[in-house]
């Protein structure tokens, strides 16, 4: 088996090899057979063939691949990666994820770290812009945490903005003992961290889920790796939902796969002006529907839906009642001594009053910790009046320290403690200077 | 025959004596300068020779050597022309010897033979130490500044020969035009809102603590910077013979008669070079804006736009105070103690709702970012956000307005205060607060209890680095001054201080280098 890993991993590396020869190869021969196929050159690399824009062919080095396999021997190749944890799987092996057997353009192997079997669970990902809003990351940390609280797996790219307030969200949530699980779906190897200042939450997504990526492993991020990698987000997941994007951002990408896969997509609708929202509400407009908090998105998927429209046979899917989300069960609705998060997701987009819809999440979220801060009326008034004034002041967007002063008239000092004191009781959030309310 | 005159050449910001020595001797007409005269000083031969024609004095048909001494030091510029013009005629036998000796020459010829100005004519008189200098009538005027030396002046190489043999007396150095009443100063009171920017232009004047304001265009950052310069204290007397020093070394127009007091604002424009930022250039070393700004305010506007190396070359000035310029030929030091302002776009596109407004691409906006390195944003004491006044700021009835939260103090007002604390540093033996040295900071700028623990608190959260801390506590220090609070700094002066402090990103949020850490929710 391991033996088998070690020849697919270097099928996979050879210059020019893309997903559709790599599948077609593995289809017909086991790996090591094909290995040594290639070096005797009754495999041949395919002359431009099967290599589409964004379908992972890449750059292609000039040598043939008989020449280049020479080189190399597989086994002792592979041992050091096998050692520091990284796994293979490849389009016929029982752990290949279902969701990606009948994809139109499947990844011809995976390398993985931590538990590929966490992609078994019921599905959804979470995508968005880099540059994101305070709002949309949180909004994207909710319904991260929220999903997994009710046995999900969120799936996303692991990059800064979105992405990384997706996993921590959902990471957050099976560190409260939640049912799901995050997946990060990587453009760079699986041992290679991209964005580096992630490589802490690289390490928590593995503990608790799974890294998968098509790369091989030590080779660094480049750009044509990403739309290819947005393709694989589509492919295992039963719903898309894009929090925020800009205009041609890349999770417009991934929605645009998952159309073409027939995966559901929904949209968190942003506020008309924000750039950064520009994207996802043009996404919007062009017809999937919206979501607000993680109940949207369970309501939409059924729960009781046992596989995507137009995926795979249900055979290859874990149904309800069957496999690894039967212990989710059919959702319930957030009452009991459980766990309320399922569905306790205020709206919090930017610009939304709180009017008195929202009363039922102010309950749970009272009923979870008793520490509410925000918003101003009907809720426990801040014990510093200068706080409140603070906050008054705060509005809705995103201010400066500059801007707070201005509006409430307070000096500097006055203004920075009370930021500080209701940091401490998450009120506030900064971002590089920028508080805005939580 | 022999002759020699005293004369002196720029050397950076430095004088350096000269003797320049002519010998007249018989042999083929011919006319050299010797003792490493650069370009333009070897170029004074054509100049010499037609204004001297051009006087009605005699070109001696003879060998002509002119020695500079010492012959080590390179010689730059035309200043040279009189003093060569001078002795040559002595040489000749035209003028008297004794006529020359005790005073020295200093002057650029037309090749009409009238005299015009040179550049660094402080310096140069300085240096020189001898009773009497003879001067073009402009550099005349700028000598006077400096008391103690007797200018003389003429008009034109004829009168000088005149004069020298007492055919007629020197002429009036140039009426002094009075110095215009201060000109019109911007006032801080013209400034409506914006309480952070008022706050943060009072404490960087008053602690000599470097400012970066970002912004986006046309919120006011220029209009801060140009205010904070009227907030500075006099130069003392010293001082300010220093800055006219260095401005007269570098060409730049002295203020004729009276000294100027007021410490200089200079604002190069992004394009600047190197070079021309810290000095250096020909053999003659020009100062550069950094040095132009000494003891004043070196505004560097659209920071952002300024290349890289060139941003990079301030850092170790910024330092020490002063910059050493090495050449192959000559080591000149400048001084640069300078308050550095800086206002810079956040990104690109100047967004300015904060995070995810920016519409730039994220290689722009790195790209952006990168061009501020980190050791240099490091030496900002003060970083602030400065945002567009909200409307009702701008409009609402009195700039005194307490809507706007603003108290629209006049320049007067603030600059007392400044005053005030500056003062207060003195007292403590440095210059201005940003001066305590970080080992010295517990016994110049001890901190209550309170505000110690918050700082802990605020470290520990991973707000403050270790070098971060030193800055808040100067800071904080020069916000107590202000406030005339003597004891130690207070938990307020912190929390001010922290205000002071913005956790800046540059190149636009999301750009990966952030201040705090990554935000998590």
């Amino acid at each position: 088996m391991s033996r088998a890993a070690a020849f697919a991993a270097a099928l996979s590396g050879l210059p020019g090899m893309g997903p559709a020869t790599l599948v077609r190869i593995l289809a017909q021969h086991d790996p090591e057979a094909a290995w040594h196929a290639v070096r005797a050159g009754r495999i041949e690399r395919p002359t431009g063939a099967g290599r589409r824009a964004g379908m992972g062919g890449g750059p292609a080095g000039s040598r043939p691949w008989a020449e280049v396999a020479a080189r190399v021997d597989p086994v002792p190749w592979w041992r050091p990666f096998a050692g520091s944890g990284v796994r293979v799987t490849w389009r016929g092996q029982p752990d290949y994820p279902a969701a990606l057997v009948h994809d139109p353009h499947p990844p011809g192997v995976l390398f993985w770290r931590g538990e590929l079997a966490v992609l078994d669970l019921p599905a959804v990902a979470l995508v968005g812009t880099r540059n994101a809003t305070p709002d949309g990351r949180s909004v994207a940390f909710e319904l991260g945490r929220d999903l997994a609280a009710a046995g999900i797996c969120v799936v996303s790219g692991l990059a800064l903005g979105i992405d990384g307030a997706a996993h921590r969200g959902c990471l957050q949530a099976v560190a409260d003992g939640g049912p799901g699980a995050p997946a990060g779906v990587a453009a760079s190897g699986v041992d290679v961290p991209y964005p580096r200042s992630h490589a802490g939450l690289w390490g928590r997504v593995v503990e608790a889920g799974v890294i998968v990526s098509e790369t091989l492993p030590g080779r660094p991020a480049q750009a044509w790796r990403f739309p290819s990698r947005n393709r694989v987000i589509a492919g295992l997941v039963r719903m898309v939902v894009v929090v925020e994007s800009h205009a041609a951002g890349g999770s417009l990408i991934t929605a645009e796969a998952a159309l073409e896969r027939g995966v559901d997509v929904r949209v968190v609708p942003g506020p008309v002006r924000s750039p950064a929202s520009a994207g996802s509400n043009q996404l919007l407009y062009d017809g999937p529907g919206p979501v607000r908090s993680a109940r949207d998105v369970l309501d939409a998927m059924g729960m009781i839906l046992p596989d995507r429209p137009g995926g795979p046979p249900p055979a290859t899917r874990p149904g309800p009642g069957e496999g690894p989300a039967a212990a989710v069960g059919p959702l319930p609705p957030p009452s009991g001594p459980g766990r309320d998060t399922a569905v306790a997701v205020p709206p919090s987009g930017p610009g939304r009053d709180p009017q008195p819809a929202r009363r039922g999440g102010i309950d749970h979220r009272t009923h979870r910790g008793g520490i509410d801060q925000r918003g101003p009326a009907g809720r426990p008034a801040p014990a510093d009046p200068a706080d409140a004034g603070v906050l008054a002041a705060l509005g809705r967007r995103p201010a400066t320290v500059g801007q707070i002063m201005a509006r409430s008239g307070f000096d500097a000092s006055t203004v920075v403690r009370c930021l500080h004191s209701l940091l401490g009781r998450e009120a506030v959030v900064e971002t590089a200077g920028w508080w805005s309310r939580t | 025959m022999l002759a020699m005159v005293h004369s002196a050449t720029l050397v950076g910001v430095q004088g350096q004596p000269i003797s320049v020595e002519v010998h007249v001797s018989t042999g083929l007409p011919s006319f050299t300068i010797v003792g490493l005269p650069d370009a333009s000083c070897r170029e004074s031969r054509d100049r010499v020779r037609a204004a001297i024609l051009s006087s009605g004095l005699k070109w001696p048909q003879k060998r002509v050597t002119v020695n500079l001494a010492p012959t080590s030091v390179r010689k730059g510029g035309s200043g040279l022309d009189l003093p060569i013009a001078i002795a040559l005629l002595a040489a000749d036998g035209q003028l008297p010897a004794p006529a020359c000796s005790g005073r020295a020459f200093i002057g650029e010829l037309g090749l009409d033979g009238s005299l015009r100005r040179v550049p660094g004519v402080l310096p140069l008189v300085d240096s020189l130490r001898r009773p009497e200098v003879v001067l073009p009538p402009p550099c005349a005027a700028e000598v006077g500044l400096l008391g103690g030396t007797r200018a003389r002046c003429a008009a034109t190489l004829g009168t000088v020969v005149q004069a020298l043999i007492g055919a007629r007396p020197w002429d009036d150095p140039p009426r002094l035009a009075p110095p215009p009443a201060d000109p019109a100063r911007p006032d801080l009171a013209d400034v409506r809102g914006q309480p952070l920017g008022r706050l943060a232009v009072e404490v960087a004047a008053a602690g000599g603590h470097h400012l970066l304001m970002v912004g986006p265009p046309g919120a006011g950052k220029t209009m801060l910077a140009e205010r904070l310069v009227g907030l500075l204290p006099d130069l003392t007397a010293a001082e300010a013979v220093e800055v006219a020093r260095i401005h007269s070394a570098a060409g730049l127009p002295v203020p004729a008669g009276v000294l100027s007091r007021r410490p200089p604002f200079r604002a190069p424009h992004h394009s600047a070079s190197p070079v021309s930022l810290v000095g250096g250039g020909g053999v003659q070393m020009r100062p550069g804006e950094l040095s132009c700004a000494h003891r004043g305010v070196l505004f560097l506007d659209e920071l952002g736009e300024f290349p890289a190396d060139v941003l990079d070359v301030l850092r170790q000035p910024l330092e020490e105070g002063q910059v050493l310029v090495c050449r192959a030929r000559a080591s000149v030091t400048f001084p640069a103690r300078v308050l550095l302002v800086a206002a810079m776009n956040p990104c690109p596109c100047g967004s300015e709702g904060g995070p995810g407004s920016c519409r730039c691409r994220e290689a722009a906006r790195s790209r952006y970012g990168a061009r501020v390195s980190g050791p240099l944003l490091d030496r900002f004491d003060i970083r602030i956000h400065v945002d567009r006044p909200d409307v009702s700021e701008l409009v609402g009835g009195d700039p005194a307005g307490a809507g706007g939260g603003s108290t629209g103090e006049s320049t007067a007002v603030v600059a007392g205060r400044v005053e005030a604390a500056r003062r207060c540093a003195r007292r403590r033996g440095v210059a201005a607060n940003s001066d305590i040295p970080a080992r010295r900071l517990d016994e110049l700028a001890p901190l209550e209890r309170a505000a110690t623990r918050l700082l802990e608190t605020r470290m520990r959260q991973g707000w403050l680095s270790a070098r971060g801390l030193h800055r808040i506590r100067r800071v904080a220090r020069t916000i107590a001054d202000l406030a005339g609070w003597p004891g130690p700094v207070r938990e307020q002066d912190v929390y001010s201080a922290l205000a002071l402090r913005a956790p800046v990103v540059l190149g636009g949020v999301g750009a990966g280098r952030s201040g705090a850490g990554e935000w998590e929710p």
